[in-house]
């Protein structure tokens, strides 16, 4: 579903992500927990074309991202990308002046073509799947953190990506919220959708993820089934961050 | 190569044609049947300024002798409204035939423009106040108080250049102060803040009643001579006026108006002479032309009526200024859409547009932001047609003030624009939609809500910045104010009247502002 290979991203001189690949399968979950500043949003990012990278290649179907996609040339390219992978962000990014259920609807009609009634349709029982039906007109400033989230999340999947990337989706929510966050996201995976998260949430990535990444200054450093890398960590990075995660 | 050499073409045509067009004035006046001549009538009386009974329409001895003149032509007259120091540019870019206001023989000018024949001879009144520390132009050199004599006069006049010269003098002891009206400098020896003011004896005889606490001090001094002006090389119109002021001349018509406005003194007898020496200027027909000699009119005479005050003002002035307030408005409400479009479209194009893009518009903004909107104004009006581009004023007015505005709106939708968090662009990005629909559906909307404070803020300064369009010869409320109050001295009054119909016109702006930010929830 999406492969990278050996992706490399610098900020002027600081290197980021230092060559990083791995597939993505249909209707798996992969995990990247890892400690702050090793890279993984910028990773994710950059899969959804909303950062250039210096090397190596994203493909995703039969797009292919390279160092030398340009956003103004290649924006059609990126749309097609967009169009199959969707992207969850850590602050929500809700619409501000749209309703919950204008917010939803407006991708499919604006990029689809989608006849308002029809979205409004399938919108609503999305709304309902992450347990908001009844917030159809209200605004974003008036959900709670967790309820914006998952009006988020709704917000990606009437779109009908192949495949979602979350970006930390619970970091700004307390404990309850997140659970309710992470409680749809379980009951995508157990649907079957193909997910790439980039999580705080040790729960979430052992039960969850049908496998992990541990991402520490710049690269991949171990990866493996939940029990494998939680049960029996090979690298040092990797011990450490688990103890220090742990305690927390 | 072809089409670079189409462009030079299309450029050299673009400065020849105005040249190849330049039809013969007169014959311009003769098919239209019409002499349009400017004026300005913030100047007063007893040269153009707005009737007492009717303001709306002018009057004066150059309103009378236009009227004389396109009898001549037998055309009729049409006048038009300039602001004074730029009436020579009307008559420069054919937006009036010739120039009818007091205009002073001068050098200067004749370098520029085409004088007629004089059809008046000024002399400069010194006008002192009863009872005042100065009496006369001695008490300018050897002031027994000591202390500087402050003389007022009109800015670009003859008196202010004579008066300049006097108090530059070694062992003078006065200093000038210049005023854009020549009425407002009489009003303040009246009050004492000034000591003496040196009038054209036309003003100075004309207004005398009005302002009793005066007095002339000493005979006039500075002669000189008021002509007309056409612009330069239309010698055939200019010949025409010439014939037309000799005969006026000779038979008595001239005196009569000037007698009719108490304007008549000794001076004007060189006249009489003048006409007599153009004979040898090609007048010859004119100056041997059987005249008959008029018979004094039934001695109607033009008075200036008392000061009105209180609500005689009101009730003689509210429609003019009403009607006058309402071009305001529609100035103001047909630029200031134009100025939001243009501005939205020049902040989107900085922010997100191409790169080569970004440099000339921000060069558009800077150089809009950095130059008076009154020289943009002028720019469009007296220079563009030029190069053959021609705009009316009222539309000069609209296009000049939204062009200007433009500039100003731009910055505040950038700032706008820059407030919204990134992640809004990113959010509609990673969702497939298009980066023009991301602008256009979820930037562009939530910056006009910040933005609309700033913005009508704006708007009421632009309701106020209407008042410089009267330089491309438009009058709008506050020129219509400076008119009438140069005429009428009842300036309290007009100005709580200019006041509150401002007021009347902002206020609700505001109000209407507030309720639209509380609609859409600018707090989001």
């Amino acid at each position: 579903m999406i492969t990278v290979e050996n992706l490399k991203k610098r900020h002027g001189s600081l290197e980021i992500i230092k060559g990083i690949g791995f597939n993505v399968e249909k209707g798996t979950v992969d995990a990247i927990i890892g400690p702050s500043g090793g890279g993984k949003s910028t990773f994710l990012r950059c899969l959804n074309g909303l950062e250039r990278f210096q090397g190596g290649s994203v493909t995703i179907g039969e797009h292919k991202l390279t160092p030398e996609t340009d956003p103004k040339r290649d924006a059609a390219l990126l749309q097609a990308v967009r169009r199959k992978v969707g992207f969850v962000f850590q602050q929500f990014n809700l619409f501000p002046h749209l309703t919950v259920m204008e917010n939803l609807i407006e991708a499919p009609t604006q990029v689809l073509g989608e006849s308002v009634e029809s979205a409004r349709e399938r919108a609503a029982k999305l709304l309902e799947r992450v347990g908001l039906e009844k917030k159809h007109d209200a605004r974003p400033k008036d959900l709670s953190g967790g309820q914006q989230q998952r009006v988020a999340i709704a917000r990606t999947l009437v779109m009908q990506p192949e495949a979602i990337l979350f970006d930390e989706p619970t970091s700004a929510l307390d404990p309850v919220m997140a659970g309710e966050v992470l409680k749809v996201m379980e009951d995508l995976a157990k649907e079957g959708q193909t997910m790439l998260v980039v999580t705080h949430s040790m729960h979430f990535a052992r039960e969850v993820a049908n496998r992990v990444h541990v991402f520490a200054d710049g690269f991949d450093v171990e990866c493996g089934p939940p029990e494998a890398l939680f049960g029996d960590p090979q690298h040092a990075t990797t011990k450490a961050f688990l103890q220090q995660a742990g305690k927390g | 190569m072809a089409h670079r050499f189409a462009a030079l073409l299309a450029l050299v045509f673009a400065f020849a044609v105005p040249t190849l067009a330049r039809a013969d004035q007169l014959a311009e006046v003769r098919s239209r049947g019409e002499l349009q001549w400017c004026g300005d009538q913030e100047g007063g009386g007893p040269y153009v300024f707005p009737k007492e009974d009717d303001p709306s329409q002018v009057t004066g001895f150059e309103v009378d002798l236009a009227a004389k003149l396109a009898q001549y032509l037998k055309v009729k007259p049409r006048f038009m409204q300039g602001q004074w120091d730029k009436l020579g540019d009307l008559v420069k870019t054919k937006k009036c035939d010739v120039v009818l206001n007091g205009y002073e023989f001068t050098p200067e000018r004749n370098e520029a423009l085409e004088p007629t024949i004089p059809y008046y001879v000024y002399g400069l009144q010194l006008l002192v106040r009863k009872g005042g520390a100065v009496k006369t132009w001695g008490d300018l050199k050897s002031n027994p108080g000591g202390t500087k004599a402050k003389i007022g006069v009109l800015t670009g006049s003859a008196a202010a250049t004579k008066m300049e010269e006097y108090c530059g003098e070694s062992n003078a002891l006065c200093e000038v102060a210049s005023y854009d009206g020549g009425t407002d400098t009489m009003r303040e020896v009246e009050t004492g803040k000034l000591d003496a003011t040196l009038q054209d004896t036309p003003i100075a005889n004309f207004y005398a009643p009005r302002f009793p606490g005066l007095q002339p001090s000493g005979a006039p001094v500075g002669k000189g001579y008021y002509v007309m002006y056409v612009a330069k090389g239309e010698s055939a119109l200019r010949d025409a006026l010439n014939e037309a002021i000799v005969l006026m001349t000779r038979n008595g018509e001239l005196e009569a108006t000037y007698r009719k406005y108490g304007i008549w003194d000794g001076a004007q007898s060189e006249l009489g002479s003048i006409s007599e020496m153009s004979r040898f200027f090609g007048l010859d027909k004119a100056v041997r032309a059987d005249v008959k000699k008029q018979e004094m009119p039934s001695a109607e005479v033009v008075h200036t009526e008392a000061r009105k005050h209180g609500l005689a003002v009101f009730k003689a002035y509210g429609g003019i200024m009403l009607e006058s307030a309402g071009l305001t408005i529609v100035l103001a409400f047909m630029s200031f859409p134009l100025a939001i479009l243009i501005g939205l479209g020049i902040a989107v194009g900085r922010l997100f547009g191409p790169r080569w893009l970004r440099i000339p518009l921000a060069g558009y903004v800077e150089f809009l932001r950095g130059t008076p909107l009154m020289l943009q104004l002028y720019f469009l009006f007296f220079l563009l047609p030029e190069v053959g581009i021609t705009i009316p004023a009222f539309w000069t007015g609209i296009i000049g003030l939204a062009i200007n505005y433009s500039a100003y709106e731009s910055e505040i939708y950038r700032a706008g624009l820059q407030a919204i968090p990134p992640g809004q662009l990113e959010a509609a990005l990673s969702l497939g939609m298009s980066r023009a629909q991301a602008i256009r559906r979820i930037v562009v909307p939530q910056a006009v809500r910040i933005v609309i404070p700033p913005v009508v803020n704006d708007f009421i300064a632009l309701f106020k910045d209407t008042s410089v369009v009267s330089v491309v010869t438009l009058v709008e409320l506050t020129k219509r104010f400076s008119v009438l109050s140069m005429s009428t001295q009842a300036t309290v009054e007009l100005m709580a009247m200019t006041a509150g119909l401002y007021l009347m016109m902002s206020y609700p702006m505001s109000v209407v502002a507030q309720r639209i930010e509380q609609r859409l929830g600018v707090s989001a």
